[in-house]
């Protein structure tokens, strides 16, 4: 029996070159926190393996004027650390703080996050949010631009092309007129695989009390992360108050019924949502509101 | 494939199967039998070891991924015979019961003191959070690495 190939590219072109012998076969390895593990279950003994660990340029955070770009090979510990991230999209620094625990937070990257593309991945929700772009390369050393959508395709699916990599994610800078939140729900706190997850960045108004525009997107729930329009239409337009939260809860529990309403999980998504909704609006708009205007 | 490593303090050259994992190597072609094989998922923590300063889950690491890094196992806690201050935290704590977890534990709570010297207690619970304790020793582990902190 043919036994397995390690590949292990130091550079970007190093990586072009192996990327242009891949084939169906090809698995493309960097934490390894899903895929050995994934490997090892499906018993895949042959083939070959493109370990991108050895790939330093692509384990930086950059900062340009207007966007951060983030190298497909940085981990949820160093998106959990950088003062940029938490400063202009603090959503993605709170997901990626979430994931798993210290040990697989030190290894997964957000590229695999991205890859691996299970429903429940933590880090896609808040990209969905933002205009979040994939930068891949391909083994014709062609490099694209992408939106998150267009890369996951969910259930453990890509759309990447087997000849092609991700090597950043770009996020735009948001200013302080943006605020952002993630929140997550699992059976427990750490190492947990979340049953729920979601992102929420709001656009205030010059006053900061009135939400402009909204973008939300739940995990979870289906395939992959979808944007809730629901959601959104609830929260544009509005004042922040207690009765916001309660608008919040009511449309993503309207949410959760349109997209697994059937499932055995149903009855206890629709209620749990709510402990959701309930950290991540803390987290956007301060425990303030909910506790001056108790009944 | 050759894998060029340190470990515990020694520069090793091994030659390793592609399918190697990090866990494989260190326990059977170095005898390190601190590094545990609980869950191989990277969900119970028995299996970690620090490397490059952070711990993480060697069942979840290719041994070729280990390529120009230093490893640190439980067996490279003791120095000139004495044991780690953790080490013998630990023992006067009474935080060993079965003792399945205890290496994970010790090298997750050694990774944490490296980076942050003194930290709270809710640092200290995020470090362990990867480790599973069937006998639920928490409370005592904890304790043990308190002691450490405090002197």
């Amino acid at each position: 029996m043919e036994s397995l190939v390690v590949e292990t590219p130091e550079s970007l072109d190093e990586l072009v070159e192996c990327l242009k012998r891949a084939d169906k076969n090809t698995y493309l390895l960097a934490g390894g926190t899903d895929l050995i593990i994934r490997m090892r279950r499906s018993k895949i003994y042959s083939g070959k393996v493109i370990d991108l660990s050895g790939i330093n340029e692509l384990k930086k955070i950059k900062e340009e004027s207007k966007y951060l770009r983030i190298g497909a090979l940085v981990t949820h510990s160093m998106i959990s650390e950088n003062d940029k991230i938490k400063e202009f999209f603090p959503a993605l620094m709170e997901a990626s703080s979430q994931v798993g625990s210290t040990q697989i937070r030190n290894r997964g990257t957000i590229a695999g996050n991205i890859a691996n593309s299970s429903p429940c991945a933590d880090t896609v929700p808040p990209l969905m949010t933002s205009s979040a772009k994939v930068r891949t390369i391909n083994g014709k050393g062609e490099i694209k631009e992408r939106d998150i959508d267009e890369v996951v395709k969910g259930s453990g699916f890509n759309y990447l092309q087997k000849d092609e990599a991700i090597i950043e994610i770009i996020i735009p800078k948001l200013g302080n007129e943006y605020l952002s939140a993630f929140g997550k729900l699992g059976s427990r706190t750490a190492v947990t695989i979340a049953k729920i997850n979601g992102a929420i960045l709001v656009k205030m108004d010059s006053t900061g009390k009135k939400i402009k525009k909204a973008y939300v997107s739940l995990g979870a729930l289906g395939p992959k992360a979808f944007r809730s329009k629901i959601v959104e239409d609830r929260l544009i337009g509005k004042e922040i108050s207690r009765q916001l939260f309660h608008d919040l809860c009511n449309s993503l529990i309207e949410q959760v019924d349109l997209a697994i309403k059937g499932r055995s999980s149903h009855p206890y998504k629709r209620e749990a949502i709510k402990g959701m909704a309930q950290d991540i609006f803390i987290r956007l708009f301060g425990s303030g509101v909910l506790e001056n205007e108790k009944k | 494939m050759k894998l060029e490593f340190t470990v515990n303090g020694q520069d090793y050259t091994l030659d390793v199967n592609p399918d190697d994992r990090l866990l494989d190597v260190l326990r059977d072609k170095l005898g390190l039998t601190s590094v545990k094989e609980g869950c191989s998922e990277g969900e119970c923590g028995a299996c970690t070891v620090i490397m490059d300063g952070a711990a993480v889950t060697s069942c979840t690491v290719l041994a070729i991924q280990a390529r120009g890094k230093e490893i640190i196992t439980v067996e490279g806690l003791e120095k000139n015979g004495e044991l780690d201050e953790l080490q013998k935290s630990f023992i006067k704590n009474g935080a060993v019961q079965c003792g399945f977890c205890t290496p994970g534990m010790l090298m997750s709570s050694k990774a944490l003191l490296m980076k942050n010297p003194n930290p709270t207690e809710e640092e200290i619970k995020r470090a362990i959070e990867g480790n599973l304790c069937r006998c639920t020793g928490y409370v005592k582990i904890i304790k043990a690495v308190k002691d450490v902190i405090e002197g």
